[in-house]
């Protein structure tokens, strides 16, 4: 392949190269933003179907455990920017540190959700408890997995600390936090 | 040291954080309760769209898609909820 080729190869992702980081992790981004949507848009329509099921799941949930679980993932997205940033600047050190930080707040995020599964598994909840829990296991499990990926993601692009790499993995982790944001709301909170 | 923008915007998320958990305890009616748990939503999410994800200098197309995604998420998620306070 010449060196014309390899450019315009560089150059085929047209105004995807505009957002940061890899152009491809912004196709998976889209791609999760999407599933998630229709997920969460058929938690809605289901609702309205079984309205009294998804009331009584709804109550059986720890809103407080998910309303923690929201200010670490908070501060764990704060701790991944400040990553980005500091990459750009070329301080990798200090990247690799707020990265550190933000997968431990990552990782913090997942052992309260499974505490929280803990208590609802151990009252005698389960996947096939209602047509809410189904989709409550479904949905807050996809996300869980997506934390985990997200984690090591970030773990990967640690080590290098190299600005397209950090900002590839703080994207995914973004992403991650803003699905939570919404999806918060919806399970536990809206009546 | 003088927080930057991604100090404000964390301090502004945790502020909006805590607002929605105590929304249901402080708001009895639901249709206002939701409306204002799914706006505190929005804010967030669109918090996070322009300075974390860093749309905030990305081409309008990419920050109108994430964008929308949100708003679209939350008006059926309240158009829901108000169908089942009528049914």
């Amino acid at each position: 392949m010449s060196t014309a080729d390899c450019e315009q190869q560089e150059a085929g992702w047209g105004i995807l190269e505009d957002l940061p980081g890899d152009p491809m992790i912004w196709v998976l981004i889209f791609s999760e933003l999407a599933a998630f949507g229709l997920f969460l848009g058929a938690f809605v329509v289901a609702r309205l179907i079984h309205p009294a099921v998804f009331a009584a799941g709804q109550a059986a949930l720890d809103s407080r455990l998910a309303g923690l679980n929201t200010v670490v993932l908070v501060t764990s997205g704060w701790a991944a920017a400040h990553g980005t940033a500091a990459a750009r600047l070329g301080k990798k050190r200090v990247s690799r540190g707020w990265l550190v930080g933000a997968m431990a707040l990552g990782g913090l995020f997942v052992a309260i959700k499974l505490v929280e599964y803990g208590g609802e598994i151990g009252s005698g909840i389960g996947l096939e408890t209602s047509t809410f829990f189904t989709l409550y296991f479904l949905l807050t499990g996809f996300h869980l997995l997506h934390v985990c990926l997200g984690i090591v993601i970030l773990a990967v692009v640690c080590r290098r600390a190299e600005v397209v790499g950090v900002e590839t993995g703080s994207a995914f982790w973004h992403m991650v936090d803003l699905i939570w944001i919404v999806m918060f709301p919806l399970l536990y909170l809206v009546r | 040291m003088m927080p930057d923008r991604l100090d404000m915007t964390w301090i502004v998320l945790i502020g909006l954080a805590l607002a929605t958990i105590l929304v249901p305890s402080l708001v009895p009616r639901p249709l206002l309760a939701n409306a204002l748990l799914l706006a505190l939503a929005a804010m967030k999410g669109r918090r996070i769209v322009l300075d974390y994800l860093d749309l905030r200098a990305a081409p309008a197309l990419w920050r109108g898609l994430v964008t929308a995604w949100i708003v679209i998420l939350v008006l059926l998620a309240w158009l829901g909820s108000a169908a089942v306070a009528l049914i």
